[in-house]
């Protein structure tokens, strides 16, 4: 066997390629010979021939009933994509590896896939980014491998909050709060929630923040934890307008041990006016007092 | 004998005999029946006594007698002692024809008995410290008030020591709060990451389940293709065969060298 990938190609393009002598395609030598190609250019660093040479072994394979191999090469066609820096076609490769995994009927390589995918293409594509990760998520929970998908949920927040969608971002915790509780995992479930209140107070919907905070104290031990008791200062500190207060407790450790993207939405808080909110509540109460009578 | 001893032998003989000098005994009891003059003059005369004892006691040389002396000693001291209550009931009673002041002083007189009775010395009194009397000032035996006891104004001012004293404390307490605080957030780290190491692990025992049981398959598939493999082997390679094949080898050649020949003529 010749060692120059050129050939290599070529002479396994001739054994697939079906003529008057040839009946039937020769799938196996075909395959050896582009994987070797494929590996010569990856060192030789042509990486656009070195993806297409997977791309094609990757095919071979899958005639040859190995849906693993073929999951494998497109896997390296599509690291090899993310070097040259296409990202569509990344993207594209990644799903077609990820739907290989799942005919092998292993959801974890699949949603490792997805997730790899939308790491790759988070900055350049941060909606095609989400879509992996909420694919990636709905693999795992499908599959009852809840712990696994707790990353996921934290790299689509992120996404989110880099995107300003402050709400996607803390439906997404809350998420991430139910899968903890589906697996016990109190500790991130509590973070989860906290991180949520934090991020309905940053984008300043401070009723929302409350609501949320009542909703998460129906569990009792949020109540009593040590990140139940920072929500619920911040939220009294936010309904008396104090903003030392706010300031102090965004400094504090509990907020620390949170997620790196919600510590530095910690960090702005408070956003904008606080003071307004006690009049609205004052408010509020009048309101209500008219609607009981 | 010189003056000074006869003098002292007609003093004690005079002391001896002055309860039969009715005149004195007149001065003495004031109000015949007042049973607290009385009371009172028999304990001072004890003590007197008591006293005198003490005083031969110390000049004593046999330590025999020294020690008998002080038992004595203490046990009419401890008579005393009991006696002192009752006094001090008499002291409070009325008794007609008696002027206030002496009245006031009676009071004082039998307060001051204890003092006196503990104050003979009886050998042990050298060792123990003796206790504050029932003053005004001392309220407990081991407690020891510097003021003495005056609460004055001035006692409650501010004196630089104290604000010293205040501002150290406040310092000291101030710089131990600082530590506390930073151990404190240790203790939150190592609680935080105690706590995801914890749920980490709880992520991995499936995993590891998995793996046990792919690893046991995997060992088992193994063990059964080394047996088959080994059959294969023996079957192919044994020393039966071998020679079966050695001798074949051996008639094939003697046919052929036969052959030669017969063709080579």
């Amino acid at each position: 066997m010749s060692s120059d990938p050129d050939k290599l190609v070529a002479k396994a393009d001739k054994l697939t390629k079906l003529t008057l002598t040839r009946w039937s395609a020769d799938w196996r030598n075909a395959t050896l010979n582009y994987e070797q190609a494929a590996n010569a250019y990856r060192v030789a660093k042509k990486y656009g021939k070195a993806k297409d040479a997977f791309e094609q072994a990757s095919k071979g394979q899958e005639m040859l009933s190995s849906p693993w191999d073929a999951a494998k090469h497109m896997e390296s066609a599509a690291a090899l994509a993310k070097e040259i820096g296409n990202w569509n076609e990344v993207a594209d490769l990644y799903r077609r590896a990820s739907e290989l995994y799942v005919e092998c009927g292993r959801a974890q390589p699949a949603s490792d896939a997805l997730g790899k995918a939308a790491r790759a293409v988070e900055d350049h594509l941060p909606d095609v980014a989400v879509q992996l990760y909420t694919d990636a998520i709905s693999l795992l929970e499908e599959d009852d491998k809840d712990q696994m998908a707790f990353d996921l949920y934290r790299a689509l927040t992120a996404v989110y909050i880099k995107l300003e969608k402050y709400t996607d971002a803390a439906a997404a915790l809350l998420r991430l709060g139910l899968a903890a509780d589906k697996s016990s995992a109190t500790n991130s479930q509590f973070k989860a929630y906290l991180g949520a209140i934090i991020v309905y107070l940053y984008a300043h919907d401070v009723k929302a923040a409350e609501k949320c905070y009542n909703d998460c104290s129906q569990i009792s031990a949020f109540l009593g934890s040590d990140q139940g008791r920072c929500g619920s200062r911040l939220i009294s500190a936010y309904s008396e307008g104090d903003v030392e207060e706010i300031k102090r407790l965004a400094q504090s450790s509990t907020i620390s041990h949170l997620d790196h993207a919600i510590i530095k939405l910690g960090r702005k808080l408070p956003t904008g006016e606080v003071t307004a909110v006690k009049a609205g509540t004052e408010e509020g109460e009048g309101l209500d007092e008219n609607d009981l009578t | 004998m010189s003056v000074i001893d006869i003098l002292t032998r007609v003093d004690a003989i005079c002391n001896k005999y002055d309860k039969y000098d009715v005149e004195k005994q007149k001065n003495l009891n004031v109000s015949g029946d007042d049973a607290f003059a009385r009371g009172y003059a028999a304990v001072d005369a004890e003590i007197e006594a008591a006293l005198e004892k003490a005083e031969l006691a110390s000049k004593e040389k046999s330590k025999a007698s020294i020690v008998a002396l002080n038992a004595e000693l203490r046990r009419t001291k401890a008579k005393l002692l009991e006696e002192v209550p009752k006094l001090q009931r008499l002291a409070i009673k009325k008794v007609k024809g008696l002027s206030t002041e002496d009245f006031a002083a009676r009071n004082d007189l039998v307060l001051a008995l204890p003092d006196r009775i503990q104050a003979i010395p009886d050998g042990s009194a050298a060792a123990a410290k003796q206790p504050g009397g029932w003053g005004p000032s001392a309220s407990h035996t081991e407690i020891k008030f510097d003021s003495d006891g005056r609460f004055d104004d001035e006692y409650f001012q501010e004196s630089e020591q104290s604000n010293q004293f205040r501002q150290e404390h406040e310092t000291r307490k101030r710089r131990q709060d600082q530590g506390l605080e930073m151990i404190s957030e240790g203790l939150d780290t190592l609680k935080n990451m105690a706590h995801d190491m914890n749920e980490e692990l709880d992520r991995q025992v499936p995993l590891a389940d998995e793996i046990d049981s792919k690893v046991d398959k995997a060992a088992s598939d193994l063990k059964n293709t080394n047996v088959r493999l080994k059959h294969t082997v023996t079957q192919l390679r044994s020393s039966r065969n071998f020679c079966i094949d050695i001798v074949l080898l051996i008639v094939i050649l003697g046919i052929a060298a036969y052959l030669y020949n017969v063709l080579k003529k």
